[in-house]
């Protein structure tokens, strides 16, 4: 009845409304700047996992020259970079920024102009670290660490490092603003009633990760003002004392990065699980509580990626690293609670966020594994450690990122994807992210070291190394068939309507793709009582419907006013 | 060997521990997915709980008491691995640079050191049976770092700084060795082997520089 006021309603910009690629670019509107920042993060994973299947494909037989030496480290480097920097913080980054406002209630981001400018400059260094490829010495070539010495100018003389430098430099700056204003939104732009203990799990997860990127990331600004200088005079900074000072500042960015890459993606398997279970997402108080310790910790663990280096206090890094187990717990608390008594549906989103739980403990508890410095001293810059964090990152984060995926794509797009192609790439991601970390542990227990271009054919790595090729083979397979089913459904057009999932939080109660100012007359943001406000409404409505059935039966009305109590 | 015993007693404790979890967890997986079933089949809906916070607080009781048996090992096992240093029979320099290693043994004049490539060129660090060896670690480049695998032992070579770390080989034998840091173009092949010989031979190689 209200449709024909909608355009008039809210004030928008006509400029704004068109598809052009311009339009894009200088858009404010976050569903667009968040939309961008996924896009172009998903370009990047093609890009870097092309890298990765292309030093697979050397790595799987010993003695192998596909690439040489040089374009190895060059294509480590920008793997490293490209996934950590490039990829997986801002998906994590931009997976807030599209959805924080809207499961807050909100028509907007706070400081739009910000948000659009963390894209640039995420998409400006992103060309720079990319555009040392096309230098005439190639890409930085000193692994995603870039330690000093080897990053200066007498180690690594080429454009390549000081383009790597910049890059990295403006991407940090660039995540740091989307953080900062995804968190300001969080906090000050919530609609009426909207509490802090109402705001759904992932935007809970967001707004921690913009508090480790607002908290962490300076440090990295810092650690490349220390490179930018000894790339100017190398000896600018005399005596081993600052490489150490590098790998500490480093490692302070390097390490809450680790949990801005994996908590945006625990939200999204929890709506996913909460959604496809039928109920609330269970325990949320102390999910809310976990995460926040969880935060608070991460900024006091780095120390433990400088177990082997002989300049570290070991014995407090263990305790603190080892301490997260308790966080970490209680998260699992909630994900198990959740499935526990749920009537569960087995979507492919409910399949991504069913095989993170598993994958990301291998990562999880390996990483406790090598908390320990008496057992680090081994696994330290090994395959292991290389197994370790591709479990928490890839068969982890993005199986957690592909959750999130699949349950918001319609949201997104207004189109549904097919899920028989979906559970497809599931089946191949999931087996070819075993196939190609699980050798990874027993290669670096044997004695793998990490970086290393090829390898003499009798150090018996050869099978292991094989194994994972041919999986990461797989997982390239499995992307085929993201895409084909990504362009299939575009086409296909299949309309999604608002709610296709009867998930539970505000983004749903609007129209898919949601309006310009996210909610209108026709989509108000309803009232709100919890984190799980459609959820509410459904119940409300399902209760109404039984009192009204009995009542029709013994012929007597509900005494009136009973609802409100 | 301290570095050894310490892994491999902590290794198996820790992953015996993670096996636990890991199959409990995949238990409450499979077993919620069996519940709904059971549910489905029986006409109930999902269930309408939404926390449990003395089970809640219970279990994270349990997690804070696990994990401090976990730190509790971490510091017992670290502290045999740098104890305070018994008196070597034998000081080795150990240098890394760009791209292999050259071994100066203190008290000599005797620094052995190789062509790092291939397996014929390796530089050898000889060493005693069963005597304590102290390695002093340096680098005059980049950071390198030292690993011997089959000994759980690594450690960082830093240019302008020593880090010192005393090794025990228990029995003779010659292992590969590599250099764990990225330090540059030629890292991958940056190998040397440590052999452990009967100290009288290897008193006659500090003389003789032959075994």
């Amino acid at each position: 009845m209200t449709a024909p006021v909608k355009a008039a309603a809210y004030p928008s910009p006509a400029d704004e409304d068109r598809d052009g690629l311009a339009q894009w670019l200088l858009s404010t509107d976050h569903k667009r700047i968040g939309l961008l920042t996924i896009g172009t993060s998903l370009v990047m994973f093609l890009f870097n996992g092309a890298l990765a299947l292309t030093m697979r494909s050397q790595l799987a037989q010993p003695e192998m020259h596909v690439l040489s030496p040089q374009q190895y480290l060059q294509f480590v480097t920008m793997h490293g970079t490209g996934m950590i920097a490039l990829t997986i913080t801002p998906l994590a980054i931009g997976l807030g920024v599209y959805l924080v406002p809207l499961q807050v209630g909100a028509p907007r981001i706070a400081a739009p102009r910000s948000t659009l400018l963390g894209y640039w400059l995420y998409a400006l260094g992103a060309l720079l670290l990319i555009g040392g490829f096309v230098t005439p010495t190639g890409g930085a070539d000193s692994s995603w660490w870039g330690y000093t010495p080897l990053s200066n100018s007498i180690y690594s003389p080429g454009y390549g490092q000081s383009l790597w430098t910049g890059g990295v430099f403006l991407v940090a700056c660039g995540a740091i603003l989307q953080g900062a204003t995804t968190l300001w939104t969080a906090l000050r732009m919530r609609a009426p009633h909207v509490t802090m203990l109402r705001v759904p799990v992932f935007t809970w997860t967001s707004i921690v990760t913009s508090l480790m990127v607002l908290a962490g990331f300076p440090a990295l600004l810092l650690a490349m003002g220390e490179i930018a200088a000894e790339r100017i005079d190398p000896h600018a900074f005399a005596g081993n004392g600052w490489n150490v000072l590098y790998e500490n500042l480093f490692w302070f960015y390097g390490h809450p990065v680790v949990y801005v890459m994996f908590f945006p993606f625990v939200g999204c398997v929890a709506e996913a699980l909460a959604t496809f279970t039928g109920r609330r997402y269970f325990a949320y108080r102390g999910t809310v509580l976990a995460l926040l310790v969880f935060a608070a910790g991460s900024m006091s663990v780095w120390g433990h990626h400088m177990f082997a280096t002989g300049q570290q206090v070991n014995d407090y890094f263990s305790l603190t690293s080892i301490m997260l187990a308790v966080p970490a717990g209680v998260e699992y608390f909630g994900f198990l609670g959740t499935l526990w008594g749920g009537r569960l549906r087995y979507t492919t989103s409910m399949l991504f966020a069913l095989a993170f739980i598993p994958q990301f403990l291998i990562g999880g508890l390996t990483g406790i594994l090598i908390a320990n410095p008496a057992l680090d001293y081994q696994l330290n810059n090994s395959y292991f450690i290389v197994a370790h964090f591709h479990y928490t990152l890839f068969a982890g984060s993005v199986t957690g990122f592909f959750a999130g995926f699949y349950l918001w794509f319609p949201k997104a797009t207004g189109y549904l994807l097919s899920e028989r192609l979906g559970k497809l790439h599931w089946l191949l991601m999931v087996t070819g992210a075993n196939a190609t970390f699980i050798p990874f542990f027993f290669l670096g227990y044997d004695g793998m070291p990490r970086w290393v271009a090829t390898y003499p054919a009798s150090s018996g790595f050869g099978t292991p190394s094989l194994i994972a090729s041919i999986g990461a083979g797989i997982i390239g397979l499995s992307f085929c068939v993201l895409i084909w089913n990504v362009y299939g459904s575009v086409r296909a057009k299949a309309p999604a309507g608002d709610n296709p999932w009867q998930a539970h939080t505000l983004e749903w109660a609007t129209s898919s793709p949601p309006p310009r100012f996210n909610f209108d007359l026709t989509h108000p943001v309803p009232r709100v009582h919890s984190y799980a406000p459609l959820f509410d409404l459904r119940q409300q409505a399902r209760q109404r419907k039984q009192e009204t059935e009995r009542g029709q039966r013994t012929g007597r009305r509900e005494p009136p006013g009973k609802d409100e109590a | 060997m301290p570095f050894q015993s310490a892994f491999s007693q902590l290794f198996t404790q820790d992953v015996i521990i993670a096996w636990a979890v890991f199959g409990l967890v995949l238990f409450g997986i499979a077993g919620a997915m069996v519940y709904s079933r059971y549910r489905r089949k029986k006409g109930q809906g999902p269930s309408q709980a939404v926390d449990a916070n003395r089970t809640e607080i219970g279990y994270a009781a349990a997690l804070v008491c696990i994990v401090v048996f976990l730190v509790y090992s971490s510091f017992t096992a670290n502290a045999k691995d740098y104890p305070d240093p018994p008196k070597p029979a034998a000081q080795v320099t150990v240098t890394g640079f760009q791209w292999c290693w050259r071994f100066h043994y203190q008290g000599t004049s005797f620094t052995a050191t190789g062509q790092c490539q291939g397996l014929r060129s390796l530089p050898v660090l000889v060493v005693p049976v069963g005597e304590p060896v102290r390695l002093s670690l340096t680098s005059t480049d980049v950071i390198h770092a030292v690993w011997m695998p089959q000994w759980k032992f690594k450690l960082y070579a830093y240019p302008g700084e020593v880090n010192t770390a005393t090794l025990t080989i228990p029995r003779a034998g010659k292992w590969m060795n590599r250099c764990a840091q990225l330090c540059g173009l030629y890292h991958y092949e940056m190998d040397f082997w440590l052999q452990a010989v009967p100290p009288a031979a290897f008193r006659s190689y500090l003389r003789t520089g032959r075994l």
